[in-house]
């Protein structure tokens, strides 16, 4: 990003001041920045190729699941830019780093591991209220801020249950991260994926979390090899330093069964057990 | 779990004798082996013991049958099509015709007829969705009993399983009544596959809050007290302790019936028939194979002299099973999930050990015999552990 576009975001958003890039691809410009009333923000500007529905969803899914855990969507516009006509995003900054940044210092610790659980699973429990699924669960989408607090990020594929899919219905393969996705997503059985599928890729994220070993994808020789694992390996027991350690391993296995209909039948089921098992952890 | 006695050719008197003498208990009535006279009857005759219980089995399976004493009943349709039945006024009457039966039978639940799946369809998913819907809006003023049919090839299919939980998840009945064909018409089921999917749809059954009943059961269902089944049912000959569709279609099955007499070793989890506990006799095993209480009706078989001339009838072998049977349902469902698990891996266990001591001296249940059958209840139990355990463990208590 040039100095001279800087100035012309600056000029687009006068409000807007300490702005800085933080991430460029093919899909959006992403922007640090300062607001007078919100405080720290994030700046997305997407690009004119983007489908404008799926834009659009995002958006509509974060106003409708409302959680304290994802970050909100403050102020939303459109602006002509030089790629041409465009969608921008203004959104709640978090100062921290990706879950998967903090896990290249190494595994989880039982505190953190059973804070993501309780605060990940509360933000999908939001959505599963909200009729979304979030459909990308991975350590790339969570955020830890400096508090120690977890967010959950990038509801770009999420797919809201009460509408028609953007994705055919008679496509082969939906979208997916290969290695968190349910064997349902990696067949994009599309009436078969609600709020259970995220639960198995919360799941997956959860087991790595506390390994510092991704369960399917790490050793494996290829993404064909990755699938057979998804759907026919079986995770081994999840052996953590708890008070409530079986249970613990008994939630993770719970919601990472190949079959929805043997995981936890809400996400609401599950934040209820990861819970008790915290509460169990912080008594005397 | 509950035993509940599963009526069958023969078994008025047992029925009575055995609810008296238990002190109550749920007899599934069979249109099948009864007309409308001894249906009213028998019905009464149980309701009257303190604590008996009568449940219909419509027997609605296959609807084309032309069992003549099924088939005369006054709640069975004059004409069947299978285009036009479920979306007519012939459901409707059929329920209709039902709920007044019921009522008069004072069944303690409404098993809702349904038919036989061969394969777990979305038309036959739909079917049972309109039974259960045309129930609802007829005021049954008992719980109503979804039946769940199905062949030894869709209990098989993991797919097809989880297609017909989904669907229940959705389309909840109070309880359900679970009847799965047998694969190869066998009486012990070595296929662990079969097994464990029977298990997983009464877990998924249970787990969703509802009740099941595994109808047709031989002793080989007592696992399903690992998966909180409420009662498995069982009776006198093989075809009530096996669900064979086939018996429904025409009446030509009794004349099949084999007489041989059969006594049910409990700790060998196996039947044995009489001149097998002569030789157990000769070679100074007989007593393995006794009963470990003194109030069985076969004691006498143990008493000393040759079992095969004792002179055991076939009514008290029938009442010493199902009275066996009962107390080991009785004692088969423990406080948590792990424990009633390791008592049921146990029960196995020892079983093993006993059958291979007798195996040895030749001593063989035949086709009764679970010397084959341990590993496929074992294996079955393996995959209830990992799939089901960790949802069984957290809600058994409420299930």
């Amino acid at each position: 990003m040039q100095s001279s576009n800087l100035i012309w975001i600056a000029r687009a958003f006068p409000d807007l001041s300490n702005i800085n890039l933080l991430g460029q691809g093919g899909q959006k410009l992403v922007f640090s920045a300062l607001h007078p009333s919100d405080g720290d923000v994030v700046l997305k500007i997407i690009h004119p190729s983007q489908n404008l529905e799926g834009v659009r969803r995002e958006i509509l899914a974060v106003q409708r699941i409302g959680s304290a855990r994802v970050p909100q969507i403050l102020d939303v516009g459109q602006i002509n830019t030089q790629m041409g006509p465009s969608v921008w995003i203004r959104e709640q900054r978090i100062i921290g780093v990706s879950l998967r940044e903090r896990l290249q210092q190494g595994a989880l610790t039982i505190d953190e591991l059973l804070r993501l659980g309780v605060q990940t699973l509360e933000a999908l429990a939001e959505a599963e209220r909200a009729s979304i699924v979030h459909r990308d669960v991975k350590p790339e989408n969570i955020m830890v801020d400096v508090s120690s607090n977890y967010w959950l990020l990038d509801f770009g594929i999420s797919r809201h249950l009460a509408m028609s899919p953007l994705t055919p219905m008679t496509s082969p393969f939906g979208k997916f991260t290969l290695g968190y996705a349910p064997p349902e997503q990696l067949r994009n059985v599309q009436n078969e994926i609600d709020a259970r599928a995220d639960l198995f890729a919360f799941g997956i994220t959860f087991y790595e979390c506390a390994t510092g070993r991704h369960p399917f994808r790490d050793g494996a020789a290829n993404e064909f090899e990755i699938i057979r694992r998804v759907e026919n390996g079986v995770l081994p027991t999840l052996q953590l330093p708890c008070k409530d350690a079986n249970s613990l391993a008994d939630l993770v296995s719970a919601i990472t069964q190949k079959r929805r209909d043997h995981r936890p039948a809400t996400v609401a089921d599950a934040l209820t057990w990861m819970r008790e098992i915290l509460n169990a952890q912080s008594s005397p | 779990m509950e035993l509940y006695l599963q009526f069958g050719y023969g078994m008025m008197d047992h029925s009575r004798s055995l609810i008296s003498e238990w002190g109550g208990g749920t007899v599934i009535l069979s249109p099948r082996d009864l007309t409308d006279d001894q249906l009213g009857r028998f019905s009464a005759s149980i309701n009257r013991i303190p604590n008996g219980a009568v449940m219909l089995d419509p027997q609605f399976y296959l609807p084309h049958a032309d069992h003549s004493r099924l088939v005369a009943h006054g709640y069975w349709p004059s004409g069947y099509s299978t285009g036009t039945f479920f979306a007519g006024p012939q459901l409707a009457q059929l329920i209709y015709n039902l709920r007044l039966l019921n009522d008069e039978l004072g069944t303690s639940e409404a098993i809702l007829p349904g038919l036989l799946a061969t394969e777990i369809t979305d038309d036959w998913l739909g079917t049972q969705r309109m039974i259960l819907d045309e129930a609802r809006t007829n005021t049954f003023n008992k719980p109503l009993c979804q039946t769940i049919a199905i062949s030894a090839d869709a209990c098989r299919d993991d797919a097809q399983v989880a297609k017909l939980l989904e669907h229940a998840a959705e389309h909840k009945a109070d309880s359900y009544y679970l009847v799965c064909e047998h694969p190869k018409g066998s009486y012990l089921v070595d296929d662990a596959s079969w097994l464990s999917n029977a298990l997983d749809i009464v877990a998924g059954l249970k787990l969703s809050g509802a009740k099941a009943i595994v109808g047709y059961c031989s002793h080989q269902m007592l696992i399903a007290s690992t998966v909180k089944a409420d009662a498995i049912a069982s009776g006198t000959w093989m075809n009530v302790r096996a669900f064979p569709p086939e018996k429904f279609r025409s009446a030509s099955e009794e004349e099949d019936r084999r007489r041989a007499i059969w006594y049910y070793c409990p700790q060998a989890l196996s039947e044995y028939k009489l001149p097998f506990l002569d030789v157990a006799r000769k070679v100074g095993v007989l007593n393995l194979l006794a009963p470990q209480t003194t109030k069985s009706s076969v004691q006498a078989l143990f008493s000393g002299g040759q079992p095969s001339t004792i002179g055991l009838a076939e009514p008290e072998a029938f009442q010493h099973y199902l009275s066996t049977l009962k107390q080991q349902v009785g004692d088969s469902v423990k406080d948590t999930f792990d424990n009633t698990v390791l008592a049921y891996e146990t029960l196995l266990s020892d079983a093993e050990t006993l059958l291979k001591n007798l195996t040895g001296n030749k001593i063989r249940g035949q086709m009764r015999d679970f010397s084959e059958i341990v590993d496929a209840n074992r294996a079955a139990l393996e995959v209830i552990k990992v799939t089901r355990g960790p949802m069984l463990r957290r809600h058994w208590t409420s299930l």
